[in-house]
């Protein structure tokens, strides 16, 4: 369980648009936290921040107390491997199979092969691919996809979870299955914020929620403290 | 709404706590599975494009082949200029017709020399001999000579020097010699060796100067072909770069395909040497067997080749070094 705090965070990039304006918020340890907003809002750049794929501007990101927006390229890899991310566009390899796609964390981290095998297995049955591993991605349908990114985001059984617009590609019935995968997920500790746009799909959750509007937050629904 | 003061009080108890995310502890058997899946992509990556590689393999080989050549005939001139060094002296012609204690005296003369280490003296009639005797099987050159009423053919003196006496003193000792009466002409024979000196020079100079081009070219070549293939891969390292590899495991795969590619390369070389070597050594055999020179390449051996398979393996590292340093430090950032 990991928990997160931005303190008066301002991502501002070279062409000085601002994208996030002193957001000050904080995810309790083991909390699942829907992100909302337009497009532009800044979800994205909160979660990249998050990643350490941006550099804040001004202000500070504590993860367990560490302030990662402050780590350095050699700390940075450390902390990754405790975050799995969920893209839209999934960002898998396409000359790997299902399989070694969602390896890929296990290996980073020097797992056995044995364990590595378990893993994977335990994590194609939790995303319903099992049967699947040795087909290649562009063999599989866009939810088919994303199912393996959320599989190799949790595989390495991660402190957070971020998934950025995880059902953008999906129909209304996958959209819930995965969005029920993230609460099994969280219900095992794990740390999860999602950016979303699917208004429906976040009331029928009844999770916290923060509103980005241009960069600030502009609303906050549930248990969550921030300004 | 989270308020100012809590996040004030937050900040200072943060002050006392770690700052820096733990790394995990260091295994010799991680580092080494690293470098064998690195190892295991290379190959992967190397043969699924097998003909571009062939293509760079042959780029470096020629790179590498022409100051390895040079390196090869620098070495074979020094070989041949040590198999001389034993041999320096003078050859004193006398004038046709030089009276006998006029060779003697030159004789005298080169024997008090502290230089000289022996003398030995062809008078006319002796060379004429000498030169019948080798032209036996050529009746007409010998009806020739027959036909003349004066022995044509000067006396001379063979004179061998100490190995260590500079060109200098030999170059004294034969304007003194000169200087004598009946002294036609000296030679000193050490003069082509000093030529093959400098050539050796020469060959050394343009060896380094050549090589170090064609370093550059290796070096260039690879850097551009390692570059190509990050570029191929930039979206599977942003993929490992967001699951936590760090900077070493993701630039690890295109070192070994610079320590491959220099490495076949290196192989090209020697085989383009190989070729070049069976393909001149008729002519050469041809050519130094008239200066009664025996062909033997020197230097062409196990040293030799794995001396160019580590030079090889040095610029491909340095040429994939090159561009990992200048692509991939962005691409942890680049997610």
């Amino acid at each position: 369980m990991s928990s997160i705090v931005f303190e008066r965070v301002t991502k501002r990039f070279e062409n000085g648009q601002e994208a996030l304006s002193e957001i000050s918020v904080e995810f309790a340890s083991g909390s699942m936290t829907f992100l909302t907003g337009h497009s532009g809002a800044g979800k994205s750049t909160f979660l990249r921040l998050l990643i350490g794929a941006e550099a804040v501007t001004r202000g500070q990101i504590y993860v367990d107390d560490v302030d990662i927006s402050r780590l350095g390229a050699r700390r940075m890899p450390w902390y990754r491997r405790n975050v799995g991310v969920v893209f839209q566009d999934h960002h898998l390899l396409p000359e790997h199979n299902v399989f070694d796609n969602i390896a890929l964390p296990l290996r980073i981290k020097h797992f056995a092969e044995r364990e590595v095998s378990s893993r994977v297995r335990g994590a194609l049955g939790r995303v319903e691919l099992r049967g699947k591993e040795h087909l290649m991605p562009g063999q599989l349908s866009t939810g088919e996809q994303q199912r393996v990114g959320i599989a190799r985001a949790v595989v390495g059984r991660p402190k957070i979870l971020l998934a950025d617009e995880p059902t953008g590609n999906l129909d209304p019935d996958l959209a819930r299955s995965v969005m029920e995968l993230f609460c099994q997920f969280n219900e095992l500790g794990t740390t999860v914020v999602i950016a979303s746009h699917d208004i429906g799909l976040i009331e029928s959750m009844q999770t916290p929620t923060l509103n980005l509007t241009a960069g600030r937050i502009a609303a906050v629904n549930g248990d969550l403290n921030a300004s | 709404m989270l308020r100012e003061s809590a996040a004030a009080q937050r900040g200072r108890s943060r002050q006392s706590r770690p700052k820096q995310w733990p790394a995990p502890a260091f295994r010799v058997r991680d580092w080494f599975a690293d470098h064998r899946r690195a190892i295991a992509e290379t190959f992967e990556f190397v043969s699924l494009r097998l003909a571009s590689s062939l293509f760079v393999w042959l780029l470096v080989g020629i790179a590498l082949a022409l100051p390895a050549a040079l390196r090869l005939a620098q070495l074979n001139f020094v070989a041949l200029d040590d198999g001389w060094q034993g041999q320096p002296g003078l050859s004193v012609y006398f004038a046709v017709g030089a009276e006998a204690d006029q060779l003697a005296a030159v004789e005298a003369l080169l024997r008090e020399s502290p230089s000289v280490v022996a003398a030995q003296l062809t008078d006319a009639d002796q060379a004429l001999q000498e030169f019948m005797a080798a032209s036996a099987d050529s009746s007409s050159l010998t009806a020739a000579l027959e036909m003349l009423s004066d022995n044509p053919l000067p006396a001379s003196l063979q004179v061998s020097v100490a190995s260590e006496i500079p060109l200098e003193d030999l170059a004294t000792l034969r304007a003194e010699v000169l200087q004598s009466g009946g002294v036609d002409d000296v030679i000193i024979e050490r003069t082509w060796l000093e030529r093959l000196r400098n050539l050796t020079r020469l060959v050394e100079r343009l060896g380094l100067i050549l090589g170090a081009l064609f370093a550059l070219g290796a070096v260039l070549v690879t850097a551009a072909s390692v570059r190509l293939a990050i570029e191929s891969r930039l979206d599977a390292l942003r993929v490992l770069s967001l699951v936590g590899a760090t900077r070493a495991q993701i630039r690890r795969p295109f070192l070994y395909f610079g320590v491959f590619y220099g490495l076949g390369g290196a192989v090209v070389a020697a085989m383009l040497l190989a070729i070049t070597l069976t393909a001149i050594e008729v002519p050469l055999t041809e050519l130094l067997g008239s200066y009664d020179i025996p062909v033997h390449v020197q230097g062409f051996g196990v040293a030799f080749l794995l001396a160019l398979l580590a030079v090889g393996m040095l610029l491909g590292v340095i040429g994939a070094l090159l561009a990992v340093r200048q692509r991939i430090r962005g691409v942890q950032d680049a997610i």
